[in-house]
Formats: structure tokens, sequence, C-alpha cells
């Protein structure tokens, strides 16, 4: 096997948040293909910590690199009109809201379709056809392609939301909190949805939830955070069936079953 | 054309004080530098309300010499109460000569609409611009709409374009078609009809346009590439009528439906009144002359 | 023969944090050594350990101390230290758990639970689809059951899913936790052969059977783990 690169270095990422810490001291390596998830209570900063991976805020200390081509790129020393070409091209946000990643005064089709012409696509109809296929990919009938996500249920428009950022075929994808604010029969197709997606684009993604159920279907390794610090960190299995920590210890006991 | 009284002595040359006007060649400089940039300005109070054409007046009132013949128009027609108002207004405080022919103007000052006659070198046109930000209905934040115009980001523009074709089956937007500048900058063409866009194209006219409510102008300089924005397998068209101008039999100018009577009847007219008129006076008759007669939809006295 | 696993000085001791900080000795300097075709039964009193050590060598619980090296592309890489990638890349395809219980994933039918790690070693679709549904035959599940997923099934059925799963193509080292623990004796004969037969073409096997008839059939090597008190 031969040794890749990290798509993602990480270090000593700190970020202060409306006075309090964010995160803090925070280092970790993503590689490609490889699904990390970060668990920990609300407000222990992993939230913060997402936004500034994705290019958001920049982090008060620390840097971020993402590899394109052979090469590190410092991706808060890169000018701004870099930066978001590689956030339109490199990677993308699921939000835990799906108002927050679509435009509702816009249709299903024209919201995948606005990714496709976001990177130079002027085809109408070949537009027309991924959009179509990627309608498919996430379980919303081609039908409704010309219909308003707002017609849509929560779980439609999650989906849909992870069409628009997966049709831009981006390399690394960060998600906050998706199934969040779903019910239970919904979050398990999406669930089985996006373990799929990602294994078959080969995806890297960074996945901030607090359910750990989630963690053990979709993630690979996992981190976890407590007051803005990376207190555990390890294969996700491991983590969950042999935690050390005392507060991994009591975030593991408190589910009935992961 | 006419004479008007004299320049009033009581108003400054033009209306705007001196610096003011200064202010505004600057930008202006600027904008025709960049052609389809955005350039700020400090829009000045005029004596009408902001929304009424303020930005075209202010920038006429900067540019505007003694030896300039002013044409004013509105949607195309010279003897609009605000066409009339504005010729007025710039016979009062400057006393050029204005005109409603559109070859002998120097300068025109429109509102939504490019003559038909073409336009030559060394004219000026003024657009008058209610919303100079065509990514605005999408992107609220002017912020990240400049960004956009900043790093060529153009990709949600076409989303309207996109919706179009989806919901009608073709792009149906009749005006305001968005123009993409010298290959570089997406600009507002002002409402004008998407049938114009094409006299913008590589125009000998200098083409000059000003938001006075959002404080923004810009220009295309003459001999400028204009592109309206389409797809590949969706190109640009413009939009054709089955009927010939009622009243001049015209077959090439942009028509405005006009209800004639309460019967609801109605009929096709040219929307540029000068080029009516003229072609009338050159004998040329539309299919229904002799009615619009009747209800003096003919504009000029018998 | 082939050294396909070592374990060297393995200790784990368990934390509880949250219940006083009771600290559990379960392994202290624990060895082992595995060759391809060996089944090594790990024998003791329930507490010693048994299932902690298959654990820590599938890299699922981390040990205090020690190594476990596994054969992996022809080099014996350290389990406890690898990166989580590598670890993982070794599970898919050097090294598999097989328990009684099957993790149920929404949706999945069966037929795609058994081809799935086929599928993720680069099998084609259609010869992983015609070897999953031999083995699923062969283990007496159904074909009416093959397209749904094993959510609703029995406990025994399920636990027939994972072995097929395990069985159609087995890695060359496979951890065995009870899997045979609750099978009808028809079915367990048919899991006993499939576990012969594998270990004869070569894996080499770790396995937890508390069943004594079944271990002494299957066994090419006993260790005795002894019970450890808590410190």
């Amino acid at each position: 096997m031969i040794e890749q690169a990290p798509l993602l270095r990480v270090q000593n990422v700190t970020r202060l948040y409306g006075g309090r810490v964010g995160c803090r001291d925070t280092s970790f390596n993503l590689w490609p293909g490889e699904v990390l998830g970060v668990v920990g209570e609300s407000g222990s900063g992993k939230t913060t910590l997402l936004r500034s991976l994705a290019g958001f805020e920049p982090p008060d200390e620390g840097t971020i690199h993402f590899r394109r081509g052979e090469k590190d790129h410092d991706i808060y020393a890169l000018d701004e009109a870099n930066r978001r070409a590689m956030m339109r091209t490199e990677w993308g946000m699921v939000h835990q809201n799906p108002r927050d990643g679509l435009r509702l005064d816009v249709s299903a089709g024209g919201n995948i379709g606005e990714s496709l012409m976001a990177r130079g696509d002027r085809h109408y109809g070949k537009m027309r056809a991924r959009v179509t296929d990627w309608l498919q990919r996430v379980e919303i009938d081609s039908s409704r392609i010309d219909d308003s996500p707002k017609s849509f249920s929560g779980g439609m428009q999650q989906r849909l939301q992870i069409a628009r950022v997966l049709v831009a075929e981006p390399r690394l994808v960060f998600m906050d909190e998706p199934t969040g604010g779903l019910d239970v029969s919904v979050q398990a197709r999406l669930l089985d949805l996006l373990r799929v997606l990602v294994r078959d684009l080969h995806l890297a993604a960074i996945i901030v939830t607090h359910d750990l159920a989630v963690a053990r279907l979709l993630t690979d390794r996992l981190i976890v955070m407590k007051d803005g610090h990376i207190i555990e960190e390890g294969l996700t299995d491991q983590i969950l069936d042999d935690p050390h920590h005392a507060y991994t210890q009591l975030l593991t006991s408190a589910v009935l079953s992961a | 054309m006419t004479q008007p009284p004299k320049h009033d002595p009581d108003y400054n040359y033009g209306y705007l004080d001196e610096a003011t006007k200064r202010m505004l060649r600057r930008s202006l400089l600027k904008a025709i530098a960049i052609p389809g940039y955005q350039v700020p300005f400090a829009s000045r109070e005029m004596p009408l309300a902001r929304g009424w054409g303020t930005g075209g007046i202010q920038i006429t009132a900067a540019i505007i010499g003694p030896d300039d013949t002013l044409k004013a128009i509105d949607q195309g027609a010279d003897d609009t109460t605000n066409a009339v108002s504005i010729r007025r207004f710039f016979a009062r405080v400057t006393g050029v000569a204005t005109t409603e022919e559109t070859t002998k103007a120097s300068l025109i000052q429109t509102r939504h609409r490019i003559p038909e006659e073409p336009l030559r070198d060394g004219q000026i046109l003024v657009y008058q611009v209610p919303l100079p930000e065509p990514l605005r209905k999408l992107i609220p934040s002017e912020s990240e709409t400049r960004k956009i115009h900043a790093w060529a980001e153009y990709g949600p523009i076409y989303v309207r374009l996109y919706e179009d074709i989806a919901q009608y089956g073709e792009v149906t937007s009749t005006y305001s078609h968005p123009i993409l500048v010298n290959d570089r900058y997406i600009a507002s063409p002002t409402p004008i009809p998407k049938f114009d866009n094409p006299k913008m194209h590589m125009s000998p006219a200098l083409q000059l346009f000003g938001a006075g409510r959002e404080k923004r102008l810009y220009a295309i300089p003459p001999y400028t590439k204009v592109k309206s924005l389409d797809f590949e397998d969706y190109p640009f068209t413009l939009q054709r009528w089955d009927e010939p101008c009622a009243l001049c039999g015209s077959t090439t100018s942009y028509l405005d439906e006009v209800i004639i009577n309460d019967a609801n009847e109605r009929m096709f007219v040219c929307s540029d009144t000068h080029y009516c008129e003229t072609r009338r006076g050159e004998g040329h008759e539309g299919p229904q002359l002799t009615k619009a007669q009747s209800v003096h939809l003919t504009g000029s006295a018998p | 023969m082939t050294t396909m696993l070592e374990a060297r000085s393995l200790r784990k001791t368990f934390t509880l944090h949250n219940q006083n900080g009771v600290v559990l000795n379960v392994l202290d300097h624990v060895d082992l050594d595995l060759a391809a075709g060996e089944m090594v039964i790990l024998k003791g009193p329930s507490g010693a350990g048994k299932s902690t050590l298959l654990r820590i060598l599938y890299g699922n619980y981390k040990p205090v101390a020690g190594a476990v090296r596994l054969r992996h592309d022809g080099e014996m890489v350290d389990i406890v230290g690898a990166r989580t990638s590598r670890v993982l890349d070794i599970r898919r395809r050097t090294l598999s758990f097989v328990s009684q219980f099957l993790r149920v994933i929404p949706r999945v039918s069966t037929l795609d639970i058994v081809k799935d790690p086929m599928l993720a070693r680069g099998v084609g679709d259609a010869e992983a689809t015609e070897r999953a549904a031999a083995m699923l035959t062969r283990l007496n599940l159904p074909k009416q059951m093959w397209g749904l997923a094993p959510a609703t099934f029995s406990g025994g059925e399920q636990q027939r899913v994972n072995i097929a799963r395990s069985f159609v193509d087995p890695t060359p080292v496979l951890l065995l936790d009870e899997p045979t623990a609750s099978l009808d004796p028809i079915n367990r004969d048919i899991v006993v052969e499939l576990i012969e037969a594998t270990r004869k073409a070569g894996s080499a096997m770790v396995g937890i059977f508390h069943d004594d008839a079944v271990s002494s059939r299957i066994a090419t090597r006993v260790m005795q783990l002894s019970s450890r008190k808590a410190a």
C-alpha cells in the first residue's frame, strides 16, 4: 500500500468564539477517502471547528492545509479568490438545516444545476441530464425536478442539499449534524444513502454529530471533543467500544446501543 | 430642433455644483476604463424623487456642454411627461438645444429603450438605471456580489436562465436580460427589452448608466463587446411579433401593445415614437393607421 | 509454516472513570503466535479476558502495552500503532472478526451484505453474486430472504447471514467469537465444516467456543488464559 499524503492537515487550530473558546489547539490529519467523525456534546466546539476547516472562518491561531495536486495549500494564506475557488471545487458543506444550503426560491433542479453552472457548465441539456441522474441517486423522483424545495419534506430537502454538494464532485465533504432534525425512519434512509455515496465516490468526509449511532455507521475514525479540546481520537469502533477518557466513557454509556 | 429659452442664471450650469460634476466625471472616467464595472458615486438630491431617473440626470448634468443637443426618451417615447420634463429641465439649467431626432442628438438620455435609428460615432447614450446589480435578486448581500464580480464567479446568474427554460421551455424574460461586457463584467442592461441588447454590442456610441438611488454608475465604451448570456444549446434569441407596426408598418422595430378602447381592441405600435413618425413622414403606412388617428394615437397633432 | 500473527507482552486494563475510577486488570504479559492453517482455541474461566484478547487482536480494544503484528501484503504490521486507514485496509483484506451477532445496516439486503466484503476487495459483481448465493444456500437461508434486509430475521438467521458474509471469501486471518453459539445442530455442523475447510485452505484462526465438542473437533492448539483480579 502506497503511503498517501494527508488531504487535510490541521495544525494547532484555536478559534475563539464570542469571547469563549470554540476549539483550542486542535491538530489532526485527514487522508483521502477517510471518513472522520467529530463527536462531543453541544457547545464543545465541533461546529466552530468545522466552519474553520471549511473555509468560512479563519482560526485565531494555527493552520489548515489542503492538498491539491502535489502541493499543500494553507487555505487561509491563499487569497480569498483562490480559497473560494477551492471551496467550490475541492470540498463542500452539508449544513444541518437544509435551508442554509439550498436556495428555496429556486427549483430542485436549479439548486443542483447551480453547482454545475458555478464550475462553468453552459449546456442546458447536459446539465439537465446530470441533475436528473443526481436526483435519482439521492432517491428523489425525477418528476420533482422543477418543483420548489419548499414543497419538499425535511428529509427530501436534506437529500437535495447533498446532491447539490456532491454534483460538483468534491474530494472532501463537511457535514454538520446531517441527520439532525429528521425523524428516525427518515434518518435511517439518509444514513444509508450517505454511506453508499461516500463509499462509491471514495469521498473524504468530516461529520460533526452528537449521535454515536451515526458515527458508528458512517465514520472510520473518531475525534471526541470536550470544552474545545480533542480528548480522544482513534478508530471509531475502538473509541466506542473501548473508550479511555472519562468523558468518552460517559458519552458511550449514555446511549442504549450504538 | 427647438431653441430653448436661455440658461436660467439662478442655477449653476447643469444644475449641479462644479465640485459634484467633477466627482461624477472622475467616476465616469473610471467606469469607462473598466467596462461594465459598477463605480460608486455620491448621488445628490435632485429636484425629483430618487427612482425617477436621478442617476441618468446626474450623468447628463455632469457631461452636457453648451454645444450639445439633447434628446430625452421614456420607454422610447419623446412625448411622455417624464421625457418632456427632463428636456425642459436641461434646457432651463443649461440653455442647450433639444431635439426629438435621434440622428441630430449628441446626447440622449433614455429610460428603458435604445432608439431604433442606429447610433453613430460621437453620440452618448445615458441610461436611467433602477437596479444596477444583476445578481441582487439571487444574492442580497452587496459585499458578496462585489466579490462575485471581482472574481467573475458568475455561476449563480445562469440559474435565472436555467429556471426559465425549466419552467417555460425557453428564456422568457423579455427585458433586463443580463449582459457580459468586454468578456469580463456581467451588468444589468437596465430594464431595456432584450430586443435592444444586440444594439449595445460594438455600438459606435458611448453608453453610460446611472442609478441615483443605488449610487452606482457604469459604462460601455464605444466598440465594446457585449454578449447576452445564454446556454450553448439555448442561444440568445430576440422576441418577434406576428404583425407589423399598426401605424408605420415597420417589421423590424420594437412594438408596444396598446389597448385602444373599452371593447378591449388592441394594436401593436412602435415604442420609438420618433422613428415611427419619421417613417410615416416618409410615406410608410401601417394596416391600422386610419383607425389609430381616430383614437388620437398617432401622437403629433394633425 | 508462515507466521500470520504475533502478539507480544499484551497488557490490558480498564479504568472505569465513572465508577470511582475502578481499574480492572484483564490481561498481563500475554503472547500469542499464529501460523497459517492453525486454529488456536482460547480457553479460560469467564473474565479471563478471552474476548478482550480477541478484540485487541482486531484493533477494537487498545492494549495498555504490547504489540500485535499481522502479516499484511507480505510484511508484519503492528496493528496497535497503525494509522486508521491502514487498520481498515488490513480489516478489508487480511483480518476479519466473526461474532454471533450481525450488525444490521438499515435497508441493505441480505445478498448485498454477503457480497459487500467481496466487492470491497475488488471482486466483480457477477462473481460476488454467484458466490454469495452459493454460500447462503449452503447455510440453508431460503432464496426468498435474500432480497430482504435482515432486521426482521430471527437471531439464528441473522447469525448465519453473518457467517456467510465472513466465510464466502475468507481473509487470511479470522477471529471467531462464538460463531456457532445458539445454532441448531444441523446448522452448527455446517458452520463447523466451513471453519474446518477454511483453515485447511490456509487461513489462520483464533477462536472462542464454549461447546467443547466443537472446539475439540476444530482446534489445532489450545491456549489457556487464567483469571485475574481487580487491582
